[in-house]
């Protein structure tokens, strides 16, 4: 196949992927969407393999078959509410590859480049495998925090500041020896050293991002994943693999961005890996008498209201209590209830997580709303509901300028007449702080698991 | 310890001070529970309920003053109809009473029981604190008589409180005035907004104005510079020049509504008249007030205690037994009140009670202690609270906001100076890369933006299917890999067939995971 041919295939696979991410602007559309970027992705394969750039047909073949099949394994398998998990895997895969390819294209005595050309192709080469060794191991250590493998609570090594900065000095001298130093084959070790440095700088940056952080984290690991494909083809000469990359990294930025926004964390300081988290800033602590209402007073409270809404967070994905929920809103709606569901931007571990729980339990999506449009709404609702949420609707965001989370949008549920808060117990939520919502006079605390909770009021409908 | 509850002797009383469900709590507390027969038969409870419920039912009211270490009870001890006795005779030393006691009325019965030895605690007594709120037995009365109130009164008016277009002809909604916004008067309001008529109502105290709208009703405005929170939430009287501003306030709305509901009252003191006989002959025939303060005096000077006066063709309702009345919800709000008490008075659990003086809520409550007086409580020195809790102040704290308006320049500094570093930077490139990076580089830059504006279209439902979609599409790098597997290196082709499996699960996991949960989200 002539390289023209080749390359137009090339353009008209960029334009699908951009459409596929278009599609994504409504949920009618996003089906579609995919299948364009799926279409794209396969013409894209052919195109190379057929145009004899590639070779050795039996073993790539016989590779894309396995991996592709381990893939539609694990996407039919994995639950929805390890959904930020395999994100962070996936993500590990890439920025894998973007090393393999970066190392392999090094030694590839058929690459040849000379001067300027090559200073250039080495500076590319080396990004990508920086690049791509961070957004390894990041994803993996991201993924072992989802996953519960390690602990969510930050991993704050003293003067880890410092550690970073001479990782990051060390992997400029490595650099400027390996591009300095022209293309001699020992040049390998200087590249793999900094692999070697990069991942462990990968790990460490991880780490010392706590649990709650994590949508932040895995959205910016999204982000590189894209900047490594970006680097990665322009080591190769390849738009189309710049186009991509560019594209991934710009979509992860962003989502960073609407995430930090979101939890009122500034883009930069969690970008520089913990650099500027807050260090633990004492908030008020609260005492107070809380009221508590068993599940049939839910029961009845629910059944007097007009008007329900009903904020999902992290612990209902852990008490997977998604469907029960769903059951129960389909009853009150049935009975002529008006019940919808907020959404707060960091809802859950993973930018839309809780959409897409809600979605898996077959809420139907235009009950479900973003805190922008449903914030207004709150002070004229009856009965609010807050399943294992706790951070996403503290007054002390609003309230209190010396909170840690002071600043921070939240769902304003205490405006309704009444809130009833599922929790397993009276403990603080990520940021450690204490939410006054709990001690507030129109606010009922359901004690217990957030599924059996949520049975019990169904029953009692 | 033993609970005794017996039934009470006051005429027109239908409550009871336990019902089955409270007697099962006190007997969690360890308590052990006596009835006097047939004490909760007016209120809806009978005596195989509460046997059925692990309390002992006795036939002699005697012997349930007797055997008693606690007695329950409604109203203060009274004189029985039939078997000659007054209850406060029966009372023994060391024994507690706990009822509706009014300490400030009652001094002789104070004095009674100190006498006695005993120990007598004034539910009436209880400090309107969030922490008592549970206790409170004055606000979850004067809940059910306001609602009742609200019932009487449409009861004895002639026409819908709703309004109503029909074939036959519009109905206007009545129109209520409910004067005083405590508890009753809060409950009047919910009561009478429901049932479709339009509410007004005034209070001397300008914080409850919030509370009143919250309700759906109207707040009268009187425009007088007095205010009128006294402390502990209630009202305080107030001056000659003020109360003579309200009384025309009423007589203006005396002509208008159909309704007045009147629950003006001043601890301790008799209920200012606010409703003259001028002002009740100017209502509109078939009008009606329902007093709720008939039994301190009443705020209607034509009120008479326990009836139902009609004046010209307005009925004026001094009904002072709204809560018995209503004995079944009232026994059980009260008996749950009282079930709180016991609570608070035995902390372990275990059947016995401690008077525990440091505790603000009982000290206040405690009347008679041990044969000494206790009433009044020594006076603490108020915070500012009001009758339901802390007035929350939803105002964002200055610090907060004004945090905004600096960071808006400094961002504006900050996006120019990014913008000049950025255009530095790449013109520093185009001056030592090579023309075939550089037309790499546009294909770059222009990607970024195309992203930047996709992406910020997409809805935040789908964010996650996002990620998922990216992760597929970022699995092109196989491409990279499939280029590598020309190469005549064993090493690079081993290196290169790792990326292509690797890559290979990144494109078919993506999207087939994403097309997996797209399938997921659906409209109604």
């Amino acid at each position: 196949m002539p390289d023209g041919i080749i390359l137009s295939v090339y353009i008209i696979a960029s334009v699908l992927f951009i459409l596929s991410l278009g599609g994504l602007s409504h949920p009618e559309s996003a089906r579609r969407g995919n299948v364009f970027g799926m279409a794209g992705m396969a013409i894209a394969i052919v195109a190379t393999i057929f145009g004899r750039q590639a070779g050795h047909y039996p073993i790539i073949i016989s590779m894309m078959a396995v991996g592709g099949a381990i893939g539609a394994a694990v996407a039919q398998r994995v639950q929805m509410t390890a959904m930020p998990q395999l994100v962070a895997l996936l993500h590990s895969l890439v920025g894998l590859a973007a090393v393999l390819i970066g190392v392999a294209n090094y030694l590839d005595p058929a690459v040849d480049h000379q001067g300027v050309d090559q200073t250039i192709h080495e500076v590319e080469i080396f990004l990508g495998v920086l690049i791509g060794a961070v957004t390894f191991t990041g994803s993996v250590a991201a993924f072992g925090k989802l996953q519960g493998l390690i602990s969510s609570t930050p991993m704050l090594i003293p003067g880890r500041h410092l550690i970073n900065i001479v990782i990051g000095v060390v992997c400029i001298v490595l650099g400027y020896q390996f591009i300095s130093a022209g293309h001699a084959p020992d040049q390998l070790i200087p590249l793999l050293v900094m692999a070697a440095l990069a991942m462990i700088f990968g790990l460490h940056m991880v780490f010392a991002i706590g649990g709650a952080d994590m949508p932040v984290v895995i959205s910016m690991l999204n982000s590189y994943s894209g900047w490594a494909a970006a680097a990665t083809g322009f080591m190769l000469s390849n738009d189309l693999l710049i186009v991509t990359g560019a594209l991934v990294g710009s979509s992860g930025a962003i989502l960073s961005y609407i995430m930090c926004r979101a939890m009122n964390r500034r883009f930069v300081a969690v970008i520089l890996g913990g650099f500027g988290t807050a260090g633990g800033k004492t908030a008020a602590t609260h005492q107070g008498e809380v009221n508590v209402l068993t599940e049939s007073e839910t029961a009845s409270l629910l059944q007097s209201s007009k008007s329900v809404v009903v904020v999902p967070g992290y612990g209902m994905a852990v008490a997977h209590a998604q469907h029960s929920v769903s059951d129960m809103m389909k009853t009150l709606r049935a009975n002529g209830v008006t019940a919808r569901f907020a959404i707060h931007p960091v809802a859950g571990r993973m930018p839309g997580h809780m959409n897409v729980l809600l979605a898996e339990a077959k809420v139907p999506y235009d009950i479900v709303l973003e805190m922008d449009e449903i914030n207004k709404d709150l002070p004229s609702t009856d009965v609010v509901l807050v399943i294992g949420a706790n951070d996403i609707v503290n007054p002390s965001a609003q309230e209190e300028p010396e909170s840690p989370i002071a600043g921070m949008p939240v769902l304003e549920v205490w405006k309704a007449s009444t809130v009833v808060v599922l929790k397993r117990s009276m403990a603080t939520g990520y940021a450690g702080v204490d939410n006054p919502l709990f001690y507030r006079d129109n606010t009922c605390m359901l004690f217990g698991d957030a599924k059996n909770s949520i049975d019990e009021v169904l029953k009692s409908l | 310890m033993r609970i005794c509850v017996p039934k009470e002797v006051a005429t027109n009383e239908n409550r009871v001070a336990a019902t089955p469900n409270s007697a099962l709590s006190l007997q969690q507390l360890g308590f052990e529970v006596w009835i006097e027969s047939d004490a909760g038969r007016a209120a809806g409870f009978l005596d195989e309920a509460y046997a059925q419920a692990g309390v002992t039912v006795m036939g002699d009211p005697r012997k349930i003053w007797d055997e008693a270490d606690i007695v329950l009870k409604v109203r203060a001890p009274d004189r029985h109809p039939s078997a000659g006795f007054h209850e406060a005779e029966l009372i023994r030393s060391g024994q507690t009473l706990v009822g509706f006691l009014w300490p400030a009325q009652n001094p002789d019965l104070l004095e009674q029981l100190a006498r006695r030895g005993a120990n007598a605690l004034a539910i009436d007594a209880v400090p309107r604190i969030s922490r008592a709120q549970k206790l409170d037995a004055l606000s979850s009365m004067a809940n059910i008589a306001g609602y009742r109130a609200v019932i009487e009164a449409a009861h004895h008016f002639g026409r819908l409180f709703t309004g109503q277009v029909t074939a036959a002809g519009k109905v206007a909604p009545a129109k209520v005035l409910v004067i005083g916004a405590g508890v009753a008067g809060l409950a009047a309001i919910g009561t009478a907004g429901s049932m479709g008529a339009i509410v007004r109502a005034f209070d001397t105290r300008p914080d409850v104005k919030e509370q009143v709208k919250s309700m759906g009703a109207e707040f009268l405005l009187l425009d007088f510079d007095e205010e009128g929170s006294g402390t502990g939430g209630y009202a305080k009287v107030m001056s000659d020049e003020f109360v003579q501003a309200e009384m025309e306030l009423f007589r203006a709305q005396a002509r208008e509504v159909d309704i007045i509901i009147t629950t003006a009252l001043i601890p301790g003191k008799p209920a200012p008249e606010l409703i003259t006989s001028d002002m009740v002959r100017s209502m509109r025939p078939g009008s009606v007030i329902v007093d709720l303060a008939a039994e301190q005096g009443g705020n209607c000077s034509l009120t008479q205690p326990d009836k139902v006066v009609t004046d010209g063709a307005v009925h004026i309702i001094g009904y002072t037994d709204l809560p018995s009345r209503m004995a079944a919800q009232s026994s059980e709000m009260y008996a749950n009140n009282l079930r709180h008490l016991l609570a608070e008075l035995c902390p372990e659990g275990n059947g016995q009670i401690s008077l525990n003086m440091e505790n603000e809520v009982i000290r206040a409550m405690t009347i008679v202690r041990e044969g000494e007086i206790t009433w009044p409580p020594p006076i603490k020195t108020e915070l500012s609270t009001t009758d339901s809790g802390d007035a929350l102040d939803t105002t964002i704290p200055k610090s907060i906001v004004t945090e905004q308006k600096p960071n808006t320049r400094q961002r504006a500094v900050t996006t120019l100076i990014g913008m000049s570093i950025g255009i530095l930077a790449i013109l520093g490139l185009g001056a030592v890369a090579p023309a075939s990076f550089m037309a790499h580089f546009i294909v770059f830059v222009l990607a970024i933006f195309v992203g930047w504006q996709v992406v910020w279209n997409v809805t935040p439902a789908l964010h996650t299917p996002l990620m998922s979609v990216t992760n597929a599409i970022s699995g092109i790098i196989v491409i990279g890999a499939l280029l590598q597997t020309t190469s005549p290196s064993f090493l690079v082709l081993g290196l290169a067939a790792v990326s292509v499996f690797i890559a290979s699960i990144n494109v078919s996991g993506g999207f087939l995971v994403t097309q997996r949960m797209l399938r997921m989200f659906s409209k109604e």
